[in-house]
């Protein structure tokens, strides 16, 4: 997922807020009310999980609605919808057993619930702009071009309680994106009734998570999370109420916390660093690197390795984390993100770290650079870094041009512009150097590695490695299906990534927050849903 | 007056016609799509999407349709809220920048009128000279400075007023405040210019050599002479009024359009951008309407049709 502005913003803006009025403080001051109140940066966009693209409503529906699995701890899934799931040996078939759940009207979630609502996202008439990750699921290409019929989908309600996918590759992660709301169920005969208007508010929808949404208008900044007593597991659903209150300005956030009508704040810049202290600040590894592409193919010298390198080492991402960004940013271990996939208990990035490809070593730099621009017959070097126009891009840009500017012979100015003029200018190689940040769709390395193939349509800078592209294809074809096989040729490739310096990381995103300590339980994700309250609790 | 009036409205439409041709032509002159993952959508996704949109005629049709729409209050479906219609998001969004504004508005020019009369009757004492430190404190401190202030005092420290969010009059206390700054030290220092002019001209001079209360010459005399120049700075507060509340009802988390007006731009939601620009200059061509009519009840000397 491209980061897009409103997530950017929700990284930079904070909440604030009472939510509603009495009940709010309650639960804060000690009596042990099941009741939360929780700050987000940004309103609901949409409840239609066809149609949903950004990770604020994606965390509701988490919480309103339940696909076949549920996002857990430390790289797992747990059961959902469905209490047991077998994979066919060659990896393409996968079996869901679906246990009998109930919808809010009362009506049982079946594997028809199922069959719809993929085949709903996939056919070029909903529109819907995450189709695509349902890509490989077989035919959906052809539906989502309209070359095929919606119902060839590889989808198939065996009966009322088991459902059976079928993938053009295996796919071991599959069991990740099951858990994200593209892949939900719907309740065909809510969606109907609504047609266009389905999840434009609460009422308009169907829910069959731990938590019924109300008090959403569409438009309003608040709405509350309520325990739906007809989920499947409700008796381990602890809290009784959720309050979301939608904040943009950090310092309303943060005095709505400090007066017990918010258990939970987001922070940024001296906001954070001024609440280290507090025994309440924690910050959430997001797995989202923040990155700089060269275009190699506008700029011949950018084509050179040492220069690429020299410029990496030419900044200082340890001083970008603790004095430019402030926030709860983390200095980076490489592309793919630290604390987000794990394979034999051995995090990715841990593997995967390449020294020279996020170190700093100004000296080292500049003879590297010397090097590469005597190979490329260069003497001077002027190039543009691009970036979007909102505050911590500027800075971080600002950053990098007066840490790049230190290389003798290099000339960096900057063009900050609107975040979609940005994408748009990148996407066309209208660029020299780029400030790019992206967000794992679900926790696999894949997410990253898969957007610097040659042909990515997210390569902007359109660096190309043959070595790299051939064990990213492997990883997906041939050791597709064998778990450490296909990890090893993932760090694999992360390594010649980092060492061919394809890209520089500059730091890895994190959110700073302070969580109420008498919040207990809320399991946190480095990707969507980012935040899960089915097993939170107030002590 | 009916003749005026017509003549008014024509050009209040007439006046939002060109805003509204000019804020389109603009927006399509504007990078960005509603498209999110343009990338890795298929040619017919993306057709499809346009179609819903109505993006896929040639503009001048759009333009078409677009005012159609207008006529009809609709500004089209947001871009960023899937499905939903810009004229709901924005009338449902309307009530609480109106009641801020509002109360910003009265409050502010009645305490302004009171502050400045003040200090003319009183010019060159210690309340005179308050009353003027007052007004420059006002002016100086930009209302989001205010607004997190009394965030914080009235707010978190005294506990006094909720810190954010809507849910009843107590919540448009701090908003209020924040938005009266402005306009109050703006009438107070207009007020009291005019008012130290007129208690000093010969009329005044006269009703007090003909003995008559001084209570009686200012209500009667001097107040009503200083407020007809004071009416012509209503509309130009107004202004001021929407473009604080912009800010104001960010940092108060207040469900209002100004809010929503900021996200928009933010998120590149041009159908919102466009629609609230409308209404903003809708409500701004009523005001500046509301302002001449009420000129002309104060001074007769104008009073229209004459």
């Amino acid at each position: 997922m491209k980061i897009n502005s409103l997530a950017k913003l929700g990284g930079v803006a904070l909440v604030s807020a009472l939510i509603l009025a009495g009940c709010g403080s309650k639960s804060s001051q000690g009596t042990k009310k099941q009741e939360i109140n929780w700050m987000t940066p940004s309103a609901i966009q949409t409840m239609d999980t066809s149609k949903m693209i950004d990770l604020y409503s994606a965390q509701v529906a988490n919480g309103t609605n339940e696909g076949l699995l549920r996002m857990a701890k430390n790289n797992k899934v747990d059961p959902g919808v469905a209490k047991s799931y077998s994979v066919s040996k060659d990896g393409k078939t996968w079996t869901f057993n679906l246990r009998h759940s109930k919808w809010n009207d009362g009506t049982p979630v079946t594997a028809k619930d199922f069959v719809f609502s993929w085949q709903r996202t996939v056919k070029p008439k909903t529109a819907s702009q995450y189709a695509y990750i349902f890509a490989n699921v077989k035919n959906a290409e052809q539906i989502n071009a309209g070359k095929m019929s919606p119902s060839k989908l590889g989808v198939k309600a065996d009966g009322d309680y088991k459902f059976v996918v079928t993938l053009d590759k295996p796919q071991s992660y599959f069991k990740f994106m099951v858990t994200q709301p593209e892949f939900f169920p719907q309740n065909s005969k809510v969606v109907n009734k609504y047609g266009n208007n389905y999840g434009t508010d609460s009422t308009k929808n169907s829910y069959n998570g731990p938590f019924i949404l109300k008090g959403w208008s569409g438009t309003n900044d608040t709405w509350k999370l309520v325990k739906n007593t007809k989920y499947w597991d409700a008796k381990k659903v602890k809290l009784q109420q959720v309050n979301y209150q939608a904040v943009k300005t950090p310092s309303t956030a943060l005095s709505s916390y400090q007066s017990n009508k918010l258990d939970y704040t987001t922070l940024s810049g001296t906001l954070a660093a001024n609440n280290k202290n507090n025994k309440a600040y924690t910050v959430f590894p997001q797995a989202s690197t923040t990155y700089m592409e060269f275009n190699t193919k506008k700029i011949p010298a950018l084509r050179n390795v040492n220069i690429r390198k020299a410029m990496a080492l030419a900044i200082d991402k340890k001083q970008m984390v603790n004095k430019v960004m402030q926030g709860g940013d983390i200095t980076p271990k490489g592309f793919v993100p630290a604390s987000m996939a794990k394979h034999n208990g051995k995090d990715f990035a841990a593997q995967a770290y390449v020294k020279a490809g996020t170190d700093y070593n100004l000296k080292e730099a500049k003879t590297l650079f010397a090097k590469g621009m005597k190979q490329v017959g260069k003497k001077s070097l002027s190039l543009t870094l691009m970036g979007a126009d909102d505050d911590d891009t500027k800075r971080a840009t600002e950053f990098v041009q007066s840490q790049l500017t230190k290389l003798p012979g290099l000339k960096i100015t900057n063009s900050n512009i609107p975040f979609k003029s940005k994408l748009t200018k990148m996407e066309n190689q209208q660029f020299d150097i780029g400030l790019s940040a992206w967000i794992a769709d679900y926790p696999d390395p894949s997410n990253f590695l898969d957007l610097m193939t040659s042909d990515n349509s997210y390569n902007d800078g359109k660096w190309s490695n043959k070595e790299y592209d051939a064990l990213v294809k492997k990883s997906e074809d041939q050791d597709a299906n064998n778990e450490t096989a296909r990890w090893n040729d993932m760090v694999q490739a992360e390594k010649i990534l980092m060492n061919q310096q394809g890209v520089v990381p500059l730091y890895q995103q994190g959110q700073a927050a302070l969580v109420r300590p008498s919040v207990k339980g809320v399991q946190a994700f480095t990707t969507s849903p980012q935040y899960d309250f089915a097993k939170a609790y107030v002590k | 007056m009916a003749k005026y009036l017509g003549k008014r409205i024509f050009y209040i439409i007439l006046t939002l016609f060109i805003v509204s041709t000019i804020t389109f032509f603009m927006m399509k002159l504007m990078p960005g799509t509603p498209l999110t993952n343009q990338a890795k959508l298929t040619p017919t996704q993306i057709h499809q999407i346009y179609k819903q949109y109505g993006l896929d005629k040639p503009v001048w049709q759009q333009y078409l349709v677009y005012l159609g729409g207008i006529i009809h209050g609709n500004f089209g479906t947001s871009f960023q809220f899937s499905n939903q219609p810009v004229s709901y998001l924005i009338s449902s969004r309307l009530g609480p920048s109106l009641i801020i504004g509002g109360q910003g508005m009265v409050l502010g020019v009645i305490a302004g009128l009171i502050v400045g009369a003040i200090g003319a009757i009183k010019a060159n004492t210690w309340i005179d000279t308050s009353a003027t430190i007052l007004s420059i404190l006002f002016i100086s401190i930009p209302s989001f400075v205010l607004a997190v202030l009394l965030q914080y005092y009235l707010g978190l420290k005294l506990r006094l007023f909720p810190i954010a969010d809507w849910g009843g009059f107590m919540y448009t206390v701090l908003p209020t405040l924040a938005l009266a700054a402005s306009p109050l030290a703006e009438t107070a220092r207009f007020m009291r210019t005019e008012m130290v002019d007129v208690l000093s001209s010969d009329y005044i001079e006269l009703a007090k050599a003909k003995g008559l209360n001084k209570v009686g010459i200012i209500y009667h005399h001097a107040l009503r002479n200083s407020l007809i120049p004071v009416v012509t700075i209503v509309g130009p507060l107004a202004v001021n009024i929407m473009t604080g509340s912009m800010v104001v009802e960010n940092i108060f988390s207040i469900p209002g359009i100004g809010e929503q007006f900021v996200k928009s731009v933010l998120t590149n939601d041009y159908p919102t951008i466009m629609g609230l620009t409308i209404v903003y200059s809708a409500m701004l061509c009523v005001v500046l309407l509301i302002t001449d009519i009420v000129y002309g009840l104060i001074d007769p000397r104008i009073r229209i049709n004459k």
